[in-house]
């Protein structure tokens, strides 16, 4: 089943002798439980193909289609929520909410919908990210591997479509490092979930189904991985 | 935005300083013009004593100065013009009683010579050198030759008559009888200090050395009050308000700058670890946030102090508008150096005060921050936000606000100044209600009034004054003196008085109980005016007899006050013309007054004049009208003028706070969009943390500005005028709506920018 259908998708940045080409008519699929990794050099333009399938950045043109809905063609408000609902982020940096503990901010997808968060859901999270015994310690009072296994919860947490990851161990040591991309590997194989991947380390893309790579804005498929 | 905070305090300074500074120099124009620029007088003393008082040299100015006939009775009178006769010295024109300055000819050298006030060339026709002879009691008379004329006072317009004045030597001359007060002492010694002479220390100076009791001394309190140069307690008491309300001033000024620069380098500590880590020392780092933080002020101090002087400029071309007669003399262009002076130095003093916490904090940077991945990240929460009882956004937001003790502490502390500010000034406004009156409505610039206080001012005057141009409203009233009443079995008189439609209007505004209306429409009826002898109560009904005619009428409303209220026996009734004619005959009016067009000049006064005929007496309120309007709207303008300053810096230090507040979480609101909070989220959130410092502040503002209020009150007004103090809830309730309604308003532009943020940007930044 077909979850991510990018369609032609050019971003461009800056106009006249500026211009950049970031992204050059990209096209791609991606079906459900595929775990793929973009891998590129720096400045290739995979965080900006990354921030245009999440609907942080709009494209110049394209199209971005999750479960065959346009996220462009969504209003601004309508795209937040949609993403809310059905994209999972896990970045460099986590970008936890500081003033919020290990349970609140795995949560925090649900809280900002103003539900009740499935406690059951939490504790399942929690087992499954080993932080069950962490539930009330702010992120401050985690190390780096901790605190990424916690955006990896929040990225879980509503099962969403899609999670994207950007370079999700670039702050982290090697064992830490081992650690969150098992997990990753973990949620496509026990949850069926989508994931797509950002990483320069060659190594780390083993590990999915899919590999491809971005070289100055043009995505070429270096096909599967592991069967 | 730390600039703009500088430019805000140092403009609140300024403004504040300068408007008070206008202020006194206003006070100061008033003071001479209607008090006269003197500082002490001494009665009874001997020549020898004024001589060696003249011999001081911290005395500037002196004269003596005595009067007779002062209140205007005819038995003094030219031509059978009322005049008052006062003998002084030369410097008493040219220096001290400067508003009746000589326009014509000389002070008076010696021989039978005067100088008389303006109004004796077109009231007597004459010019100077003419000779003219004064009628005194029992047959007197004192021939003198016009010398010279003088500017009118408003006491001679009022009472409409002349004055005559002699030098000291002319005036001692005359064998002026017991009765006349004039022969029995040598009258008052006028004393003009120099600048800057401690005024207090010489008046005790004096005394001591001459034996002088205090009865004797007389000082010129207005004056001396606004040269800060009195010991009356009632000053006193002024200047420890003054003294309160300027370190409030002060304290806003720092809070202000203290509260942005803390932000400012809270939010850069990136830049300064960058900086330890390519080997500047603490010390540099130091110096490197003050001279920064004086860099600002090179702009901002500049700025603040433009537009606070700009802002004077304003206030004192409004005040020269509002009341030319008294403020010509305020400059065009004013500058107030206390005030400039005070804007650079609370501006320089005050950041070199407030950088030196944000640059030890800067210096304490560890070159690591600079290099870690939460180099920009706010300081790391103590505790978990409470998200159970409230929305995850709200309760951000509200952990936002206080998330740093020492921001939330500043934070508040200049909301709540600007409370404390707000209410403390506008205890001003009490003190203003006690001590300057407004000029009543129904007060005329001029009346044509009956000579014997009958209806001899003839009736088609007033039709014909009401055509006048220069002519704003004219009024009249017929008076019926001591008439018979009866009421509820008691006998007496009661003074009936006729009303026409403006005064009924103006009625309307004292009217305790009843109604004007019926009186003004009905035949039958009449208006009370309260006193606790008056028996009258609505409802009653009194026997007047009139002319030999017994005449019932019902009483259908009772007023507060009347400024026509003569209080006579029973008390005043009041009638329409219809009623008062019916009972009294046909007749013309006893008084006839008028308000004047602002357009209205001398000659068209002098017109009105000629037009009242003889028989009657004129009496011109212009001047002293001035006056009482030109020390309100001087005084109103003022305390307004601070209350709406202070309004408006609230309004801007709560936009520029919310916006530098908003700054600090910048990063992370873009990751939190990024996980899916909406735009209607984010507002919310700003939202709460705007509520947050909103509520504290209000809560703080009230607890300090309350008593505060209540302190400055009781200085200023339960002092000297005995009011209980009540707490300000109109003040209270509109600074607090202002502190609201800015506070939710100054959401939109943050939380438009978090908007308009690049999410990509922001978390690529990281």
């Amino acid at each position: 089943m077909e979850i991510l259908q990018v369609e032609k998708l050019c971003k461009t940045y800056g106009q006249g002798e500026t211009r950049v080409e970031a992204l050059r008519d990209v096209s791609l699929r991606l079906e459900k439980g595929e775990f793929a990794a973009v891998i590129g050099e720096s400045g290739s333009g995979k965080s900006t193909l990354l921030n245009c399938i999440g609907g942080l950045d709009q494209p110049t043109s394209g199209r971005v289609l999750l479960d065959g809905q346009d996220l462009f063609a969504m209003k601004e408000q309508e795209r937040t929520v949609f993403r809310r609902r059905n994209i999972g982020f896990v970045f460099q940096s986590f970008q936890l909410v500081g003033e919020l503990d290990v349970e609140q901010n795995i949560a925090f997808p649900m809280l900002l919908d103003y539900q009740r968060p499935d406690q059951k859901r939490v504790e399942e999270v929690l087992q499954v990210l080993g932080l069950s015994d962490r539930r009330r310690h702010l992120p401050s009072q985690l190390s780096g591997g901790q605190q990424q296994r916690v955006a990896i919860g929040r990225a879980l947490m509503m099962k969403p479509m899609l999670i994207l990851a950007d370079e999700p161990t670039g702050n982290l040591d090697s064992k830490n490092s081992r650690d969150v991309m098992e997990l990753l590997v973990q949620a496509s194989r026990r949850f069926q979930q989508t994931i797509l991947m950002i990483t320069h380390n060659v190594n780390l893309a083993a590990a999915c189904d899919r590999v491809l790579r971005v070289t100055d804005g043009v995505l070429s498929d270096l096909g599967g991985v592991r069967e | 935005m730390s600039v703009f905070c500088i430019v805000l305090s140092v403009l609140l300074v300024t403004a504040i300083f300068g408007m008070a500074d206008m202020f006194l120099r206003s006070q100061k124009i008033q003071s001479y013009k209607t008090d006269g620029n003197w500082h002490a007088n001494f009665q009874n003393i001997s020549d020898t004593d004024a001589a060696m008082i003249a011999a001081r040299p911290d005395v500037a100015a002196m004269s003596w100065y005595d009067a007779v006939n002062y209140k205007a009775e005819p038995t003094y009178s030219i031509n059978g013009k009322t005049v008052a006769i006062c003998g002084f010295d030369e410097d008493f024109l040219s220096d001290i009683y400067i508003d009746t300055a000589l326009t014509e000819g000389h002070f008076p050298t010696g021989g039978q010579e005067a100088v008389l006030t303006q109004n004796a060339k077109e009231t007597l026709g004459l010019r100077l050198g003419d000779t003219v002879t004064v009628n005194m009691p029992e047959g007197r008379t004192l021939p003198l030759a016009v010398c010279g004329f003088a500017d009118n006072t408003a006491m001679m317009l009022r009472y409409d008559c002349v004055g005559v004045f002699l030098s000291t030597g002319q005036f001692r001359a005359i064998p002026w009888a017991d009765a006349e007060g004039a022969a029995a002492n040598p009258g008052m010694y006028y004393v003009q200090f120099t600048p800057y002479c401690n005024i207090q220390k010489a008046i005790a100076d004096i005394q001591s050395q001459l034996q002088i009791p205090d009865a004797q001394v007389g000082q010129n309190v207005r004056l001396l009050g606004v040269m800060g140069q009195s010991g009356d307690p009632m000053m006193l008491c002024l200047y420890a308000t003054a003294g309160v309300l300027f370190v409030l001033v002060l304290l806003a000024g720092i809070m202000m700058i203290a509260s942005s620069l803390n932000s400012n380098v809270a939010q850069r500590t990136q830049f300064f670890g960058m900086l330890r880590c390519i080997g500047a020392t603490p010390k540099q780092v130091i110096r490197l946030v003050r001279c920064e933080a004086l860099s600002w002020c090179q702009f901002a101090i500049p700025l603040g102090v433009g537009i606070g002087v700009v802002l004077i400029w304003v206030l004192c071309a409004v005040l020269r508008a509002l009341s030319p007669y008294f403020f010509a003399e305020m400059p065009v262009i004013a500058v107030s150096v206390p005030s400039i002076a005070a804007g650079v130095v609370v501006g320089l003093l005050t950041v070199l005060l407030a950088a030196r916490a944000p640059a030890r904090r800067a210096a304490r940077v560890s070159p690591l921050t600079a290099v870690s991945g939460n180099a920009d990240a706010a300081a790391p929460a103590r505790h978990a936000v409470g998200a159970k009882r409230l929305h995850v956004d709200t309760a951000l937001g509200i952990h936002h606000a206080m998330a740093s003790r020492k921001n939330f502490a500043l934070m508040v502390g200049s909301f709540a100044l600007s409370i404390v500010l707000f209410l403390s000034f506008s205890a001003l406004i009490s003190f203003m209600d006690h001590a300057v009156t407004p000029l009543n409505p129904a007060t005329p610039d001029l009346s044509i009034i009956s000579a014997d206080n009958t209806r001899s001012v003839r009736g088609g005057l007033l039709e014909t004054l009401g055509e006048n141009p220069a002519v704003a409203r004219v009024y009249g009233r017929m008076f019926a003196f001591d008439v018979p009443a009866v009421t509820g079995g008691q006998a007496g008189t009661a003074d009936l008085i006729s009303y026409d439609a403006p005064q009924f209007r103006w009625a309307e505004k004292a009217l305790l109980e009843g109604s004007v209306q019926e009186t003004e429409r009905g035949t039958d009826a009449v208006l009370t005016v309260y006193s606790p002898e008056n028996p009258f109560r609505v409802g009653d009904t009194v026997t007047l007899d009139c002319n030999g005619a017994s005449h019932t009428l019902r009483v259908t409303g009772m007023l507060s006050d009347s400024p026509f209220s003569s209080g006579n026996g029973f008390g005043d009734l009041i009638c329409s013309e219809g009623t008062f004619r019916r009972l009294m005959g046909d007749g013309g009016y006893t008084v006839i007054d008028m308000q004047l067009t602002g357009r209205a000049t001398d000659a068209d006064v002098q017109a009105i004049r000629a037009l009242a005929g003889e028989g009657v007496r004129f009496s011109d309120r212009r001047a002293g009208n001035a006056e009482a309007t030109g020390a309100y709207l001087a005084f109103a303008l003022f305390v307004y003028g601070f209350l709406a300053l202070i309004a408006l810096i609230t309004v801007c230090n709560i936009i520029n706070s919310l916006a530098m507040s908003v700054s600090a979480w910048m990063r992370q609101y873009g990751a939190m969009r990024a996980v899916g909070m909406g735009g209607h989220q984010l507002v919310r959130m700003v939202t709460a943390e705007a509520a947050a410092y909103a509520v504290a502040g209000s809560v703080a503002g009230c607890i300090l500005g309350l008593p505060l209020h209540r302190f400055l009150f009781e200085k200023m007004v339960s002092f000297r005028w005995g009011d209980p103090w009540q707490a300000p809830l109109g003040a209270l309730a509109l600074i607090v709506a202002i502190v609201a309604v800015t506070s939710f308003a100054a959401v939109r532009g943050p939380a438009k920018r978090i908007r308009e943020l690049s999410i990509a940007d922001t978390i690529s930044a990281e």
